[in-house]
């Protein structure tokens, strides 16, 4: 904050500080006139003293004041004390010489006196510019949003002009809404703060005009560092906005680039993945209307089979497709109601009946287990894709032992077992990564989204997914929270049977 | 009601109602098709259907607006198909007063016995004789009496329970959603608390079912509802 400086305050009324000049001389004489002693001999002395009203107007009024000051001073002194008095006339050589040289020096002291601090006043101005210029860069620095630079740069502008009102405001743009910040000093009457601003600076980039700068103040006029300084402000607060565009231009490039990348090894790993069900079921069905060939009643009912279980396949997968869409869209969002676990378990191994046909279930969730606030069906996703990797990665005749159980009150893990091989450590965490596949791809079918579909829906529910190697086999792990909004629930009798 | 019940399939798939119509000819049904909403619903009103097979997303309107369009005049049971991302559209259409729904894909064998249900309890509605004793496995339920047995041994039901029992099974082989059945066996104010159901139907199969765990009497309807189940 600038301090203010009363006398320098005043500069701004020129007259008034000549007008000051010579009523400070009138001062000093009168002071003076007291001492004049009859013998007249002592306007040496005096001549020194007059030096005093000569540095002090150069000092505060600068140096036009300071120069008046001496030439009144100068004219004093002959007036009232050489004599003859009350007369401009000098009898004698000696007090002449004094006179010149009290001339001299009192405007040469006062040009000194004046120009140093005139110096001293710049370099305190360009001083607080510097201060002001800092103040406003260090809180431009790292903002990463609009409305908060357009915010730093309205008030840094209020602060370093002490305006009354300042209005910033950015026109849209293509990918850009506009911004408007608008500040008032509380301390100013905004009713001396006129409809338009006093002084209006435009934000231009080098490709194109932004927005602008409006500055309400009393006074209305801007002093040339002023006006440099708002210049800056304003060119600074260009570069701010320039670099959260670029840096947003450059987030949504890459974006698209990562998406771009996705869909295209989705597409590779989805075209491969729909054409091999797709050629299951065109053999069998071209088979059984083939002419040539009378199938028996055993081969019909085996090529229908196959037909039924790979479009079951088929519609799985475009779910999962659907689902990681979603997720990747960020539109993945559990539509949650209270849900029984068991129910959910049931439903998944039902639709999974064929799949899991040539391995063993166990099953250990009970109905009794606390509701769950979850999607149904998402969550019945995370059943199926579990139960669906394990049936793939187990030998057949093998255990799949899927077990739920609340750890406290406010989770539920559940935990989905198979006797497959191991998992290198190392790669635990990445099996759920989109397309991620420990094993060669050709070996196993399915896209290689299951389990990164699984983890997009766990944690959209708020819960966590972890795998781990077990000493016989392998284990998926998953929590769920017990409570929605904050809530969770409690059902008793009493508010039921009502 | 002639002897062949004639259904009328809106959909806007080609192959979907090529398929539909060789097959519901083939057992013994009339089928008329339309592939927009407005045709099916001109449709409905000049050739009154015993059954509608409506598709939810048609080029022109909605599926749920066709259904409530025609529950304005006509009570004709309405099947629903609909893809399984479509959940809610799904239970929208069955508040709306849609009776049924299969997910496509779907095996022609459910749809046969979904039809088979629909038009059994279009007709007892039509008749108005509604039956009394209802009959799932080994459990017998007196709707006038209000006994409900298991293998000939009277079960004890809470009131609340015997009212939930009652109103699924009174529309037995019809889905139910959540909100139809909390506001008919609580308050329509209840409509939203499906905890209170879900409660009720544990201990509902705890009495009735041989394994709770895997229910064959109180089907879950994923996402929707339930389905009491008769032997068929």
């Amino acid at each position: 904050m600038m301090r203010l400086n009363p006398f320098r305050r005043l500069r701004a009324f020129r007259g008034l500080e000549y007008l000051l000049a010579i009523l400070m001389t009138g001062i000093f004489t009168l002071i003076f006139l007291p001492f004049r002693s009859e013998s007249g001999q002592d306007h040496t002395i005096l001549s020194l003293l007059y030096l005093l009203p000569v540095v002090l107007s150069s000092l505060l009024w600068g140096l036009g004041p300071g120069a008046l000051t001496a030439v009144v001073s100068f004219l004093a002194l002959n007036y009232f004390y050489v004599p003859p008095y009350y007369t401009l006339l000098v009898h004698s050589t000696q007090d002449l010489v004094v006179l010149i040289v009290f001339l001299g020096v009192s405007i040469t002291i006062g040009q000194l006196v004046g120009k140093v601090s005139k110096s001293l006043a710049e370099s305190q101005a360009r001083e607080h510019e510097a201060i002001h210029l800092y103040e406003l860069i260090m809180h431009l620095a790292g903002l990463q949003d609009e409305q908060e630079i357009l915010s730093a740069l309205a008030e840094q502008t209020l602060i370093a002009f002490r305006a009354g009102r300042v209005d910033v405001l950015v026109e849209a743009q293509e990918n850009v809404p506009a911004h408007h910040v608008s500040l008032e000093d509380r301390w100013q009457s905004s009713q001396l703060l006129g409809d338009n601003p006093n002084f209006l600076t435009p934000l231009q980039s080098a490709r194109g005009f932004l927005g602008e700068i409006k500055v309400w103040r009393v006074p209305p006029t801007l002093t040339p560092a002023e006006e440099r300084l708002l210049n800056t402000f304003a060119s600074q607060g260009v570069l701010a906005l320039e670099r959260v565009r670029l840096s947003q231009a450059a987030s949504r490039a890459r974006l698209l680039e990562d998406s771009d990348r996705f869909k295209s090894s989705l597409l590779s790993s989805v075209s491969h993945e729909l054409r091999t069900p797709l050629a299951t079921i065109k053999a069998a069905v071209t088979s059984l209307r083939s002419k040539t060939v009378e199938w028996d009643t055993d081969a019909r009912v085996d090529l229908l089979a196959a037909v039924e279980e790979e479009t079951d396949h088929l519609n799985q997968l475009v779910g999962n497709l659907l689902n990681m869409s979603r997720i990747e869209a960020g539109a993945l969002k559990p539509q949650r109601s209270w849900n029984s676990l068991a129910e959910i378990v049931s439903s998944a191994i039902e639709r999974m009946r064929q799949q899991t046909e040539k391995h063993h279930l166990e099953v250990e969730v009970s109905d009794d287990l606390p509701l769950v606030p979850v999607d149904y069906f998402q969550i019945e996703q995370v059943f199926i894709n579990l139960i669906s990797n394990s049936t793939k990665y187990s030998p057949v005749g093998t255990t799949i032992a899927i077990h739920a159980l609340s750890v406290d009150s406010n989770m539920l893990q559940v935990t989905v077992r198979n006797q497959g091989p191991h998992v290198p450590p190392e790669h635990l965490d990445r099996i759920f990564d989109k397309f991620y596949r420990v094993t060669a791809a050709d070996r196993i079918t399915g896209a290689g989204l299951g389990l990164s579909i699984c983890k997009g829906i766990v944690e959209a529910h708020g819960g966590r997914i972890w795998a781990e190697n077990l000493k016989d086999g392998f284990v998926f792990n998953f929590t769920l929270p017990l409570s929605m909004e904050g809530f969770s629930l409690k059902v008793t009798q009493e508010m039921v049977d009502k | 009601m002639s002897a062949q019940p004639l259904i009328l399939v809106i959909d806007d798939e080609v192959q979907i109602l090529r398929a539909l119509r060789t097959i519901l000819t083939a057992k013994q049904f009339r089928v008329s098709v339309a592939s927009r909403g407005e045709e099916g619903l001109t449709l409905a009103a000049a050739r009154p259907p015993d059954l509608i097979i409506l598709d939810l997303s048609l080029p022109d309107m909605d599926g749920v607006e066709v259904c409530a369009r025609l529950r304005e005049w006509t009570q004709v049971p309405i099947i629903i198909l609909s893809v399984r991302e479509s959940e809610r559209d799904k239970v929208i259409a069955l508040d709306k007063g849609a009776d049924d729904y299969l997910t496509k894909p779907f095996g022609i064998e459910e749809l046969l016995a979904r039809i088979r249900v629909a038009l059994r309890h279009s007709a007892q509605t039509l008749g108005s004789q509604k039956t009394q004793i209802i009959t799932a496995g080994s459990v017998v339920i007196d709707l006038a009496l209000h006994i409900v047995t298991r293998d000939g041994e009277e079960i004890k039901l809470t009131a609340t329970e015997f009212k939930l029992l009652a109103y699924l099974a009174a529309n037995a082989g019809r889905v139910l959603t959540n909100r139809s059945i909390l506001s008919h066996v609580w308050d329509p104010a209840d409509s939203d608390r499906v905890e209170y159901l879900r409660v009720y139907i544990r201990q509902l199969r705890k009495k009735l079912e041989q394994d709770p765990d895997h229910p064959r009497i109180i089907r879950n309807e994923p996402g929707i509802g339930y389905r009491f189940m008769l032997d068929e």
